[in-house]
């Protein structure tokens, strides 16, 4: 099987427009706490189809203990979910009871919650490394937005670590030695699969019953005003006018703010780095110290005619501070990456949202 | 936010079976669907089996949350129940309902279990023996009573829904267990704020003929939306002017209703709007400035930490001295291609509040 799934890459990620809505709901039920699950489905010809989902329980370990961090102790143990033993036996149970009813029963990943964009560090890492290491490798992570998608579009991403990473984190070498050798950058270490929502012919059938398009033809005109406040018509689902809302600001600033909160961890990692630099040239310092005088002796040694000192004592006697992985930084330099583009994403729409107040307010000027 | 309200008049629900001691409560029951119990359900009848049975239905049950008063249940999950029926007799898997219902739970334990569905419209015999088993005390949503929704599922066809709730039936003793009067109760279709990007997206999809549609940016959609609102406003101006021509009837509701929406706009200098417009955009595209170049100094940043040994070449002479120390240099290099990030950022900041003044 490794064999023909190295054949065809997978290429895109095909979700079932069931799966969207149960992501979608899962996800905002839990708000502002994260929120996982499992997915199922199957995949054909390097496109994976997700047709089926289910959360992962962790709301009973959640409200056992209630100290007062309650909901950041609920997320981290929600964003721990999928790795944890208890939830692989949940996650087989339910497979074996969906495949009586028919449902695919192939574990294809996992899905997440996130909060205006929070979601690369080290747990989606090792979720995605702890699904993407069996044997069935061809998993994906996918995740949605909460807050993104309340302010717009539908915000649901799909993720893999790149077989580089995957190579890497494996033997856990974040070495700048090793990092040059593989060539591995913060770029490389989630790979994007494009995503379809795909709907069924009976839900497309379903679909065309609810409120689409505005009616073509002519009305029966409403007969008063409170008539018509108390039976609007109905508005269509698609296009999503919401999106024309002008309070964009505080998603901009909020992601502003986690944008230097990501920038201070950069500059911790960055001075964890320079103190082990310090304490290597100190460390080199003294060992240079060291093989200078024993050279020195040894040169007294050989006048004296005596047996000279081994010269390679000083690894037992010095020991070189390990250097911290690079892992964090990595992670750290993507999360910005990502806030980044998404201050990109604000603006562009912030702008063009302007200038349409704009040349609303001062139709002359335009 | 409802979808569908079909109109119903509603007198009283009809007791449960009553057991002593116990009252049950003879309110009216409202039911609200979720759309993605009904995505599930449409997507159980597509995945039915039809090699051993000679069914065309598949059933299954309802999960959700009932209101305290029991008078509103709210249909969130539901799952798949195999089933085989045939002439004269129906087997649902009831250990396979215990077991599935205990792992929902463990997940969603807010929610409890509200009745069932099936995928055809037709009520019968069987139908009477499950939603016995669905109200029973022991198995079952007593005394609440359990709510049946049908979905019809036939290809070509619309998709009708219905939801019930029952009665008990005195036919006599024996035949008690397999009958039972069910009774329409309203129901409608309901979806939160939250769902609805993710419904925009899935309708998206419905007029393509290959029912899929890729995920959009948020520009996409803001300028689908732009465009739809300008089609709204060219209708709405096209029957105004009409009007004035005395072309099309005039509506006093609807010249009330146009009044208060071009009242709402503001009245506000147009030297104000064009100093605030120019303030904000100048702040946003400063934003935009500077957390490119964030990621530009972060990308810098990285290849340095790693892009260190390939250069400095020169200094192989110890075999860990010379590398270290190369490294160093770079780190230093990095350190201070932060520092400019740093100083960038401060700048920004100053220079905003500076810039309204201008």
């Amino acid at each position: 099987m490794a064999e023909t799934a190295k054949e065809v890459p997978l290429n895109s990620v095909q979700v079932e427009a069931l799966v969207v809505m149960k992501i979608v709901k899962a996800c905002a039920a839990s708000f502002p706490t994260t929120a996982t699950g499992s997915i199922v489905g199957m995949d054909v010809n390097g496109t994976l189809q997700v047709t089926n989902s289910f959360p992962f329980p962790t709301a009973d370990i959640a409200a056992s203990d209630s100290h007062p961090n309650d909901h950041m102790a609920a997320s981290n143990i929600a964003a721990a979910a999928p790795r944890s033993k208890a939830n692989a036996t949940y996650q087989n149970e339910m497979i074996k009871y969906l495949r009586e009813v028919n449902v695919d029963a192939n574990n294809i990943g996992w899905y997440t919650s996130a909060n205006m964009g929070n979601f690369i560090n080290t747990s989606l890492i090792e979720n995605q490394f702890f699904y993407q290491k069996e044997v069935n490798e061809r998993t994906v992570a996918l995740v949605h937005d909460v807050s993104r998608s309340s302010q717009g579009a539908l915000s649901l991403r799909a993720f893999r670590l790149s077989p580089t990473f995957m190579a890497a984190y494996k033997e856990s070498k974040f070495t700048a030695e090793n990092m040059q050798k593989t060539k591995l950058t913060y770029k490389d270490v989630l790979v994007e699969l494009p995503i379809i929502v795909h709907n069924s012919h009976l839900l497309t059938s379903f679909l065309h019953q609810m409120p689409a398009e505005l009616p073509k033809e002519e009305l029966d005109f409403p007969a008063s005003l409170a008539d018509l406040n108390a039976n609007p018509p109905k508005i269509p689902l698609y296009p999503n006018l919401d999106s024309l809302d002008l309070s964009i600001d505080p998603y901009l600033e909020r992601t502003c703010d986690m944008l230097l909160d990501s920038i201070e961890t950069h500059y911790t990692e960055l001075n964890n780095f320079q103190y082990f630099q310090r304490q290597l040239a100190r460390e080199q310092t003294k060992i240079t110290a060291w093989k200078a005088k024993r050279t020195a002796e040894n040169q007294a040694r050989v006048q004296q005619k005596l047996a000279p000192l081994p010269e390679d004592e000083w690894e037992r006697l010095f020991k070189l501070p390990v250097e911290p992985s690079r892992l964090e930084g990595m992670l750290n330099a993507k999360q910005v990456d990502q806030y980044s583009r998404q201050v990109d994403g604000f603006t562009a729409s912030i702008t063009s949202k302007m200038f349409a107040v704009k040349s609303n307010l001062l139709p002359e000027s335009s | 936010m409802a979808v569908e309200i079909p109109s119903f008049l509603h007198l009283a629900r009809p007791l449960a079976p009553a057991v002593i001691g116990v009252q049950p409560t003879t309110a009216p029951v409202n039911v609200i669907i979720q759309p993605q119990a009904v995505f599930s359900i449409l997507d159980h009848a597509i995945r039915r089996d039809i090699r051993d049975t000679q069914s065309t239905r598949v059933i299954g049950a309802l999960l959700g949350v009932r209101s305290e008063d029991g008078m509103e249940v709210e249909v969130r999950n539901c799952f798949a129940i195999p089933h085989t029926e045939n002439e004269d007799q129906v087997e649902v898997d009831v250990e396979y309902q215990k077991n599935m219902l205990a792992l929902q739970l463990k997940a969603n334990p807010r929610e409890v279990l509200l009745g069932w569905y099936t995928t055809s419209l037709e009520l019968n015999n069987f139908s009477a023996l499950i939603q016995n088993f669905f109200a029973s005390p022991e198995t079952g949503t007593f005394p609440h009573p359990a709510v049946h929704v049908t979905v019809s599922t036939e290809p070509g066809k619309e998709i009708e829904a219905k939801a019930y709730i029952s009665a008990p039936v005195g036919v006599n003793a024996e035949r008690a267990a397999e009958s039972c009067l069910f009774i329409p109760v309203p129901y409608e279709i309901r979806y939160g704020e939250a769902e609805k990007s993710g419904l925009e997206l899935i309708s998206g999809a419905k007029d393509s003929e290959n029912r899929a549609a890729p995920v959009v940016s948020d520009i996409e959609g803001l300028e689908r939306a732009v465009d739809q609102t300008l089609d709204l406003l060219d209708r709405v101006a096209e029957y105004v002017s009409s009007v004035i021509d005395e072309e099309r009837e005039p509506s006093n509701a609807l010249g009330q209703f146009l009044m208060n929406a071009l009242s709402l706009a503001p009245k506000v200098d147009p030297q104000d709007i064009e100093r605030d417009f120019n303030n904000h955009i100048q702040d946003v595209l400063v934003v935009s400035y500077l957390a490119n170049t964030i990621r530009t100094q972060i990308d810098l940043s990285q290849r340095l930490a790693t892009a260190t040994l390939t250069m400095g070449g020169s200094d192989a002479l110890a075999a860990t001295g010379g590398g270290e120390g190369g490294e160093k240099g770079e780190r230093g290099g990095q350190r201070g291609g932060k520092r400019g990030g740093r100083g960038g950022r401060g700048g920004g900041q100053q220079r905003e509040p500076r810039e309204p003044t201008e």
